[in-house]
């Protein structure tokens, strides 16, 4: 044990970036991810699972040159270039690329599991996360962006995080300014960094040197105020300021997503923000993140790539999103304290002196729910009640003699009695609903 | 005169950098409006304004891009030089107009001028390594950067360093140690930054408060060209 004195190994120490989790924090995030994927299917998506690591090509030329410097790349036997998944959408729509294209679309599916970024430790960024989330794939409408809107909405308040803002973008608006105005390829690089930074230190530094016609200044000086959550309003505003058709054909279909949102109840959710321009290299329609407060960083984000699929063969347009299991769980608890730092406690203890209607006991209360571990030092009377105290159980029965002897825990004394056989039914009621009272006050599941 | 924020129930956390940058922002936050934070002595780091609405930090000025990066802060003011060091993902909406100085590249007197490409591997001192080594980078030089937290001019005076990169307002402290500034590599003022979370979450108070300092700022930009314009 190394108690305070720290690992001094290197060979017992984790690489920075990565983590473990155990006990109570590790099952709130296996109920979450469970949770979230039984979501999903009750929306028709299909579970996927795709290899940890591909050819490093295979993510590389896909990614923006964000994510390629982010690949954390090795060798394969033979030579060739290896690298940990960076995010689920590049494996899932190779997989449907060359594989599933010919099944009826559109096609949903769902995912969990971790990706890895080689990056610098920052605001909520560890080398390795976990995604849970959805693509849906083989539909350009509208009516598929916002499906996968209204998911992630619902997700969220699933998670528990009742307040919460979808920002949503769209890509072509910026990309149809940026055809407009005919840059060069070092003028593109800092328009798009100070848009994304919405800095006006960067946007006036660079009206100043590029010398524009007045409405194409105007599109530009306005780009960072088309925000908000006046959708209409800012939708009308941004119809005005259109400088070709790409730029019209992005703000029609912001419309279009909206009107179906508002369908379905989840457009006040919506903010839009057409200087939004977040890009993994593939989005080709709308971007969206989620935030929810106490949180400074996006909970989830996705977006459409109409292009990506077809990089891996057949041309299928796509949608999804992916949520940060480690970010929901941090927005959900919103400053509180993680869960309490000790392993999940038995609600029973058995002390079955190896006989087997101890055995058939055990088994019966485990079937109706209850956690039941057994005490493999055959411990006796006060012993047992000891041992199971220091374990968290609510109570424990020692059937060392044949004659099973019930302790409950949960009251400030330990109390015993002789546990009948046809009272059986009746304990494990008991300790059912014992179990159920202090699962709710230690949990804090949302209910949807 | 102050005005309501409609901010819901949540304060607008402002980080501020403590010291002269600090009292700047006040001045200016105050003459445009906003309510004005009771500022003791110093020693209390956390101060609400009367009507509760703004709630402001006061942090080390480099940890403000670091507050308002993690959502700590919901605003922050910062130099140029501060935010473009710290690498942090924020927002910068607005430039403030106080806080004028350059980040510069000095030589001891005595040194010849050369192009910078020419040199091969100068030891440069300074407080702004990742700046330092992007500028040197972006001409080609493999400079070896020297990170101290202060004096920095001594660096050439005891053969620590070649150059040093550094803050110059007027120039008399690089004077006075014999070195002479040679080039500018950022024209650094105040700036205001937003956490990008916040700037959506907060849409309303923030977006108030912005507009509060911009309608201030290019009123009296206006005020001040009417001004010159009657001499």
């Amino acid at each position: 044990m190394t108690g305070e004195m720290g690992i001094r190994s290197m060979g017992a120490q984790t690489p920075t970036g990565v983590a473990d989790y155990f006990w109570a924090e590790a099952y709130e995030r296996r109920r979450l991810e469970s949770l979230l994927l039984d979501l999903f299917r009750r929306w028709g998506y299909s579970d996927v699972v795709t290899p940890t690591f591909e050819y490093a090509e295979t993510l590389s030329e896909r990614g923006s040159r964000e994510l390629q410097s982010e690949l954390c790349r090795f060798l394969d036997r033979d030579g060739s270039m290896l690298a940990l998944r960076a995010d689920m959408t590049i494996p899932v729509a190779r997989l449907v690329g060359t594989r599933l294209h010919d099944a009826p679309l559109p096609q949903r599916y769902c995912y969990s599991g971790s990706v890895f970024r080689d990056v610098e430790l920052r605001a909520g960024q560890q080398r390795e996360f976990w995604q849970v989330g959805v693509e849906l794939m083989g539909s350009a409408a509208p009516e598929a962006d916002a499906e996968v809107l209204a998911l992630t909405a619902e997700a969220l308040r699933a998670a528990g995080i009742p307040h919460f803002r979808l920002v949503v973008g769209q890509m072509q608006f910026f990309e149809g300014l940026l055809q407009a105005l005919q840059l060069d390829h070092d003028a593109r690089a800092r328009l798009t960094a100070a848009i994304d930074r919405n800095s006006q230190p960067a946007l006036e530094a660079f009206l100043q040197e590029t010398r524009l016609p007045r409405r194409q200044q105007r599109a530009l000086a306005e780009l960072p105020y088309l925000g908000g959550e006046q959708i209409d309003e800012i939708l009308h505003r941004a119809e005005k300021l259109a400088l070709n058709k790409t730029m019209q054909a992005a703000v029609a279909n912001l419309y279009a997503i909206c009107e179906v949102l508002a369908a379905q109840g989840v457009l006040d959710s919506v903010t839009l923000d057409l200087s939004e321009i977040h890009n993994l290299g593939y989005y080709t329609g709308i971007t969206f993140e989620a935030l929810a407060p106490g949180v400074g960083f996006r909970i989830a984000s996705g977006g459409r790539y109409d292009n990506l699929v077809g990089t891996f063969g057949a041309a299928i347009p796509a949608v999804g999103v992916g949520l940060g299991l480690e970010r929901l769980l941090l927005a959900r608890r919103k400053g509180a304290a993680p869960p309490p730092p000790r392993p999940l406690a038995p609600d029973l203890i058995v002390s079955t002196g190896n006989r087997s209607d101890a055995f058939t006991f055990v088994a019966q209360a485990r079937s109706v729910g209850l956690v039941v571990a057994i005490d493999l030092e055959h411990r006796r009377g006060p012993a047992l009640c000891a041992y199971a105290e220091l374990m968290g159980a609510q109570a424990a029965i020692d059937w060392g003699d044949g004659r099973p002897t019930l302790w409950r825990l949960d009251a400030t004394q330990p109390t015993s009695s002789q546990l009948a056989l046809d009272d059986v039914p009746h304990v494990l009621a008991g300790l059912m609903e014992a179990r159920n009272i202090a699962t709710a006050s230690i949990q804090r599941e949302a209910m949807p | 005169m102050t005005i309501r924020f409609d901010s819901g129930c949540d304060p607008v956390t402002i980080a501020l950098p403590k010291g002269r940058l600090a009292e700047q922002a006040v001045e200016l936050f105050t003459a445009a409006g906003l309510p004005r934070p009771e500022l003791d002595n110093g020693r209390k780091l956390i101060v609400e304004s009367a009507d509760r609405t703004v709630r402001y930090v006061m942090a080390k000025p480099g940890d403000v891009p670091t507050f308002v990066e993690y959502g700590a802060a919901d605003l922050g003011v910062c130099g140029l030089d501060t935010l473009r060091e710290s690498q942090r993902h924020v927002y910068e909406p607005l430039l403030l107009p106080f806080g004028y100085c350059r980040l510069s590249l000095a030589a001891p007197a005595g040194r010849p001028d050369t192009p910078l490409r020419y040199e091969s591997q100068p030891r440069v001192a300074t407080k702004y390594p990742n700046l330092t080594a992007d500028f040197f980078r972006a001409r080609g030089v493999n400079a070896e950067i020297i990170a101290l937290s202060g004096s920095v001019e001594l660096g050439p005076l005891v053969g620590l360093a070649d150059l040093i990169v550094d803050l110059v307002e007027t120039g008399d402290t690089l004077r006075a140690n014999g070195l002479i500034e040679t080039r500018t590599i950022l024209e650094v003022q105040a700036v205001l930054i937003a956490n990008r979370a916040a700037y959506h979450l907060k849409r309303k108070a923030v977006e108030q408060i912005i507009g509060r300092l911009r309608n201030y700022l290019t009123g009296k930009e206006k005020r001040g060209n009417r001004d010159g314009g009657n001499h």
